[in-house]
């Protein structure tokens, strides 16, 4: 039995040419309203992530409880994100396969799931005794910055990657 | 035109040139200006969707909107003056564009609607009026803005 050698190169050219990218490719306006979604479900996804960062660093909120909304509305976006994303990165994959920022991107955002995983695990179950009392563990802030860092870097990355395509 | 010989000039401006001829100038000037827009975007989310009765139900509008107001703030500013920088370095591609021109007639109209409106609903506590008067203003509200975003968006695809 032969088994033909896949790189993720040979991948990303089959998948640019599956039905599915040939019909966004191909139609005047799918690929303009997947893109504009993609970035306008920005302000719910990462938007309220950097909120509830924000509030975490003691900069915003001061004062209530209010920060698990912030997380629920933001798993909506982050719905949005990932199909708008994955459909976006199948009508291209071949450019974007070498595209720097690209790769960048999507080191960023295993950066990110890490991270938000640490939370998760870390300091997560035990939020509402710390929030309501006002002591934010150093751990967490930590979490926050780096979250704040990266997901700006995440939003330049996917907005220099078009410049080079 | 006094203007367009100024937004000429403006387009000649050596700070200008710099950033825009240079190859990561601009891309840097748009992340600006995405980065702001997610944040004040966000903020607008937060108050709207508060003011229609969806979350954050255990904090009163009025401190909610007072918390928002310096993030929201900051992150206008970060939108308008990364959104003159970049009508600044190329003004023609602006000036003859459909889109744009209605990107900027729906901005007029949701900043009018934000201070004419929205300050006043969010000022005194949602509970004192009829709910559907709310809901009504939020929607308004986050169509307004968002539209404004899509008008953005299109600039890319339609002349």
């Amino acid at each position: 039995m032969v088994f033909p050698s896949l790189s993720l190169f040979d991948l990303c050219q089959w998948l640019e040419h599956t039905p599915l990218a040939t019909t966004i490719n191909e139609s005047l306006w799918l690929f303009p309203v997947i893109e504009g979604s993609h970035i306008l479900a920005l302000p719910l996804s990462v938007g309220m992530i950097v909120i509830f960062d924000l509030r975490l660093l003691g900069l915003a909120f001061r004062g209530g409880r209010i920060t698990d909304q912030f997380l629920r509305w933001s798993k909506f976006g982050f719905a949005v994100m990932l199909t708008t994303g994955v459909l976006l990165f199948i009508s291209q994959a071949d450019k974007a396969y070498g595209n720097r920022f690209f790769r960048t991107k999507m080191l960023l955002l295993l950066v990110m799931g890490i991270n938000a995983a640490v939370y998760q695990f870390m300091f997560y179950p035990k939020m509402a005794q710390w929030d309501s009392a006002g002591k934010t563990p150093a751990g967490a802030k930590l979490c926050a910055a780096l979250s704040l860092v990266v997901w700006i870097g995440v939003i330049v990355c996917g907005r220099t990657m078009a410049y080079e395509f | 035109m006094f203007f367009l010989s100024l937004f000429h000039w403006c387009a000649t401006w050596a700070p200008i040139v710099l950033v825009r001829d240079s190859k990561y100038g601009m891309p840097a000037v748009q992340s600006v200006h995405l980065t702001g827009l997610t944040v004040f975007l966000a903020t607008m989310l937060i108050l709207d969707l508060r003011l229609a009765g969806v979350g954050n139900r255990e904090s009163p509008l009025s401190s909610l909107a007072r918390q928002l107001r310096p993030w929201m703030a900051g992150a206008a500013s970060m939108v308008i003056l990364s959104g003159i920088f970049i009508f600044l370095a190329t003004p023609d591609k602006y000036l003859s564009s459909h889109p744009f021109r209605v990107k900027m007639a729906l901005l007029c109209c949701a900043i009018l609607f934000h201070f004419a409106v929205l300050r006043r609903f969010v000022a005194a506590e949602a509970s004192s009026r009829p709910r559907r008067f709310n809901v009504m203003v939020a929607l308004v509200s986050l169509t307004l803005w968002f539209s404004v975003g899509w008008a953005g968006r299109a600039i890319a695809f339609i002349p």
